[in-house]
């Protein structure tokens, strides 16, 4: 029996939150960039954190909590491409889900 | 610098695990593009059907431990590190479902070892996370174990061994029921000996190990054995009915809880 068969004979409903949870674990991990001997997670907090100095050099926390001395420039254009290109394909997923239901 | 996968399979009188390493094995060599070497038994190389692991490591399987009063051969996760042929290694359950490349990034972060410290269930997201016992420690998984061979990894699974010998010890210190032999709480207790009684964030993979538990089946959308498309059908019971729910996913790896269930996605593709 085809999934489409099986789904229509058990009446099953599209669970948007189970949905919403399944992305939010599939692209929250594409989000984790080990660079510059550090682990980093492109998110709104570090590259917010990165962009708001100037120096050339900084010395930043990784999500192991070791502090990492950095390239800011370089570990921020890594974080922003991480974090389009993630973002890009988790909302083109979701629309696709959505179209799915 | 070599990197590859092991995996142990020892065939049951319920489950044929040889089957579950050969398709365990594919997708590894698919996805992760890694070489797969199997730890097994010789009588669970009869169900093999011809796929070539890259190295096959026969040992005698320890019988002494049950589960529903059948052999459960699952100790022996301990020799991995002596077994592995590879600089950079990736320990499976084979019944984990690797359908992305995610897991090589356990190897860009540098460490010894790392293996998962939290879970997520499909369609259950308010599950609590497993506890050894209701005073002890939060449970680690060796579902997915990484760790390369060096002084520290091999005093963890040293410390494994150890524990694995006088687990009902330790069960008893940690409250937690010996009767059946577990792999993912000897690992916690090994682990956290190794490290000095002390939570190093280094050893935990930072994401979410992701379970298809209870009440909740995966289903193959089409008959391609590589395509990484499924359907979770939940029954959510609400007031003595069940409600079924379902999402769709892919390209995510998961590990199946029910091996019934996995048996069938096998037999699917």
């Amino acid at each position: 029996m085809d999934t489409k068969t099986l789904l229509a004979d058990a009446k099953a409903r599209f669970s948007h939150n189970s949905a919403k949870q399944y992305l939010k674990e599939k692209y929250d991990s594409k989000l984790t960039v080990a660079e510059q001997g550090g682990l980093w997670k492109a998110d709104r907090e570090t590259i917010t954190l990165l962009d708001s100095f100037e120096s050339d050099k900084l010395v930043v926390m990784d999500t192991f909590n070791n502090p990492v001395q950095v390239d800011r420039k370089e570990l921020l254009a890594k974080l922003k491409t991480v974090y389009e290109q993630t973002m890009n394909d988790w909302l083109k997923e979701w629309t696709e889900l959505e179209g799915k239901r | 610098m070599t990197r590859g996968a092991i995996l142990f399979a020892f065939n049951s009188p319920k489950f044929d695990y040889y089957s579950m390493a050969e398709y365990a094995a594919k997708r590894i060599n698919h996805f992760l593009d890694l070489p797969v070497t199997l730890v097994t038994d010789e009588k669970s190389t009869m169900s093999s059907t011809g796929y070539k692991f890259d190295k096959v490591v026969k040992v005698e399987p320890n019988l002494d431990n049950k589960r529903d009063g059948v052999p459960w051969i699952n100790k022996g996760r301990c020799q991995a590190y002596a077994l592995s042929p590879y600089d950079e290694t990736l320990l499976l359950d084979v019944d984990y479902v690797v359908n992305s490349n995610r897991l090589l990034k356990t190897f860009e972060t540098g460490i010894d070892f790392a293996c998962h410290d939290n879970t997520a269930y499909f369609m259950q997201p308010k599950l609590s996370q497993e506890v050894l016992s209701t005073y002890s420690y939060k449970t680690l998984w060796a579902t997915v174990i990484a760790f390369r061979k060096t002084d520290r990894a091999k005093q963890i699974f040293e410390c494994l061994e150890m524990v694995q010998n006088n687990y009902a010890h330790y069960a008893n210190i940690h409250s937690f029921i010996s009767a059946v032999y577990r792999n993912d709480y000897a690992l916690t207790l090994a682990l956290r000996i190794a490290n000095g009684h002390t939570y190093l964030p280094g050893d935990i993979i930072p994401w979410n190990l992701l379970h298809v538990g209870k009440n909740t089946t995966v289903y193959k959308d089409n008959t391609d054995p590589l395509d990484t498309e499924y359907t979770i059908l939940f029954d959510n019971w609400q007031r003595g009915k069940i409600r079924k729910e379902y999402i769709k996913i892919k390209d995510i790896d998961f590990h199946i809880m029910n091996k019934e269930n996995f048996v069938e996605l096998m037999q699917n593709g």
